[in-house]
């Protein structure tokens, strides 16, 4: 690796754009941070985007949870190193109004529909749509040679890339259409007018029936909420793709984050795949608290002379823990070595530090050293 | 492991528990092996239990992994869930088939996870109703989301007024979410930030849903350290030589572990102001099977 950049990359290169993707409770939103951090400490410019933020982490960083890009203050960072951390609970709202910015009447009508209201918890992959455009505009003013994604705590979290496509298929003209046609019939309750054979009868008949299960409040609110959206249909769609891009692009670098619990492995090996069929093998598997060996500060505590025993005890207890965490992270290592044999394997120790802040500059200084095998060609 | 705990915690006089339990919490803070865990103790208890899980059937299949036989494991697939809960809706299984296979109803149920949330809960409740007197406990999706599926009949309810929907949105709220009917068990972690999430989400429940957390189960709390360690520890690392260089080391780690069990006690502390009845689990260094939690769960006296 280069010593520190002087000169960034024009703003014609788009950014590196780098994943971290894995279940809930392996520190992925840390390992995330502490990668900007070591990437930013070796004089990139660095952006972190976490798509669901701990108020902690945050905290720790220094920056505010908000739609906008907040230099991180922290003084290892060299001032290499911007935050984007947005609000999931405001992401619907920016969303539509993002949608509609030429339509105000429509987002009017969506903002006073009932449903709307219910789609705010419903509505999945809409913050992650809402803050992957927040990014392709940072990263369009090419103020960035890398971003790191912490993406949300789930196995599903890297799904939403396929949702556009969906959504885009349910604003097509038919389905709109049919849902209008619906919608009066449900408040009519008009008797159906069977023409076209037993096929056309049997589909009308199957309308009445809907009509009547769902009720006219249900048609005619979802009728008239995807009139609306059908009216910012190329809006939406080109929103999507630009996140898409982002998230598939050439310059997109998948690292699978895990920890030696038996979840963390059913997570890994499940995002292997799903990676693999959306063509994005996984650059690189970050194992958390997977020490090697137990510090070597506990032997040489051991092993001196006139330690009292209560301190002695200390040390068994930490190195019984220790020795717990090697076997079972080298069992987890072994196993995704074999599933996934040409991905590199980068083992972080466990870390016993009192603040976030501490974690994040710890397991920062372990993964320097892994930069360039994780990252190669950066 | 024996469960040890910190000390200063005050117990609350728990409620008594509902047939059905529907575990919550955000994800990563042990929900499932909890879950597994909790049938695991009933069915050691009672003879029989049933775990359900949406989705895969994976996770609670690895919780369970060699645990009690006598769980049942009902996994709860979103479009069977949809087939059987319409059903009834439409009169006829045939009709409810032409209806969801409908070219616009298929994206939109697609599209729309209310309507999957509502057959998923109307499935529980049939599973619940199918087995009276045996323990029910639900699995339930991560924190935000699992507060919205609770939220779906009770806004079906007020939104609909009247139809078939309505009646089942009413059926499952009276016999599924009602106090006495099912209890609410919260997973947390003894971090004071992940226990004030813990607060938001005990109220949206009872205030959005009608019902309030019975337990909440707080997972992964430190183990007591050997007493005296860390004030022999500095005095060691007052010392000089490789001695001296150790012992700061550990200075460094049982001073965080101290913080760790002082924010534990402090977020034991922020639960039994708010009156909720705790189950404490220890903090093991690496996974526990559901047997060790049933077991703690039992000297917690969940059983």
């Amino acid at each position: 690796m280069s010593a520190a950049r002087k000169h960034p990359r024009g703003p014609s290169t788009e950014p590196l754009v780098v994943v971290c993707a894995g279940g809930g409770g392996v520190g992925k939103t840390t390992t995330s941070a502490a990668l900007a951090l070591s990437l930013a400490r070796s004089g990139r410019a660095t952006l972190i985007v976490t798509i669901d933020p701990a108020r902690r982490l945050a905290g720790a960083m220094g920056v505010p949870i908000t739609d906008a890009v907040s230099r991180v203050p922290l003084a290892s960072a060299r001032g290499n190193l911007s935050a984007l951390m947005p609000d999931p609970r405001r992401s619907l709202r920016t969303f539509v109004e993002h949608l509609f910015e030429h339509e105000p009447e429509g987002r009017a009508r969506v903002l006073s529909n009932r449903l709307y209201a219910g789609l705010a918890d419903a509505a999945a992959g809409v913050h992650e749509l809402v803050a992957m455009n927040l990014v392709a505009h940072a990263a369009a003013r090419g103020d960035f040679e890398v971003v790191v994604i912490d993406t949300a705590p789930s196995r599903h979290a890297i799904d939403f890339v396929t949702y556009p496509e969906r959504l885009a298929a349910l604003l097509s003209g038919r389905t709109v259409t049919w849902l209008s046609h619906l919608a009066a019939r449900a408040t009519e309750g008009a008797a159906a007018k069977p023409s076209g054979g037993i096929l056309a009868w049997g589909a009308n008949h199957v309308e009445g029936v809907i009509a009547r299960v769902t009720g006219p409040t249900l048609v005619g609110d979802t009728a008239s909420l995807f009139g609306d959206l059908a009216l910012v249909r190329e809006r939406f769609v080109s929103l999507t793709e630009r996140a898409s891009r982002l998230l598939l692009g050439e310059r997109a670098a998948y690292a699978l984050v895990a920890a030696p619990t038996a979840a963390a492995r059913d997570d890994a090996l499940y995002l292997a795949s799903r990676l693999e069929a959306l063509g994005r093998a996984p650059r690189a598997i970050v194992m958390n608290r997977a020490d090697a060996r137990p510090a070597p500060y506990l032997r040489a505590l051991r092993e001196a002379a006139g330690v009292p025993e209560s301190v002695l005890d200390a040390v068994n207890l930490l190195e019984h823990e220790s020795a717990s965490r090697t076997a079972a992270a080298d069992a987890l290592c072994a196993e995704l070595a074999r599933r996934l044999k040409k991905t590199p394997q980068v083992r972080l120790p466990y870390i016993d530090a009192s603040s976030p802040e501490a974690t994040v500059a710890a397991l920062s200084e372990s993964l320097d050293a892994h930069i360039d095998a994780m990252l190669p060609g950066l | 492991m024996s469960a040890q705990h910190p000390e200063g915690h005050h117990r609350v006089p728990p409620r008594s528990l509902a047939p059905v339990f529907l575990v919550m919490g955000k994800g990563g803070v042990g929900k499932t092996t909890v879950a597994a865990s909790l049938a695991v103790l009933d069915a050691e208890t009672h003879g029989l239990a049933v775990l359900v899980e949406f989705g895969d059937g994976e996770s609670g299949r690895r919780a369970l992994a060699g645990a009690h036989r006598n769980v049942e494991h009902v996994i709860i697939r979103p479009d069977q869930a949809l087939q059987r809960g319409a059903a009834p809706l439409f009169g006829s299984a045939v009709v409810a088939k032409l209806a969801l296979d409908n070219f616009a109803m298929r994206p939109l149920l697609r599209a729309a996870p209310a309507v999957r949330e509502l057959a998923m809960l109307e499935a529980v409740r049939q599973v619940a109703a199918e087995r009276p007197g045996v323990r029910v406990v639900v699995d339930m999706p991560a924190t935000g989301h699992g507060v919205a599926w609770l939220r779906v009949p009770r806004q079906g309810r007020d939104f609909l007024g009247a139809g078939p929907l309505f009646e089942m949105c009413d059926r499952i709220g009276r016999e599924l979410l009602s106090p006495g009917r099912a209890s609410i068990v919260v997973v947390t972690l003894p971090e004071r930030l992940v226990i004030e999430e813990t607060l938001e989400l005990c109220d949206a429940l009872a205030r959005e849903v009608g019902l309030p957390a019975d337990r909440v189960v707080v997972n992964r709390v430190p183990l007591p350290l050997p007493p005296a360690a860390l004030a022999a520890a500095r005095a060691l690392a007052a010392g000089g030589g490789p001695r001296g260089e150790a012992a700061r080391s550990l200075v460094e780690a049982l001073t965080a572990r101290e913080a760790a069990s002082a924010e534990a006690r402090g977020a034991l502390e922020a639960l039994s102001l708010k009156q909720h009845a705790i189950w404490r689990l220890p903090l093991a260094p690496v996974d526990p099977s559901a047997h060790d939690v049933a077991r703690w769960l039992r000297a917690e006296g969940a059983a």
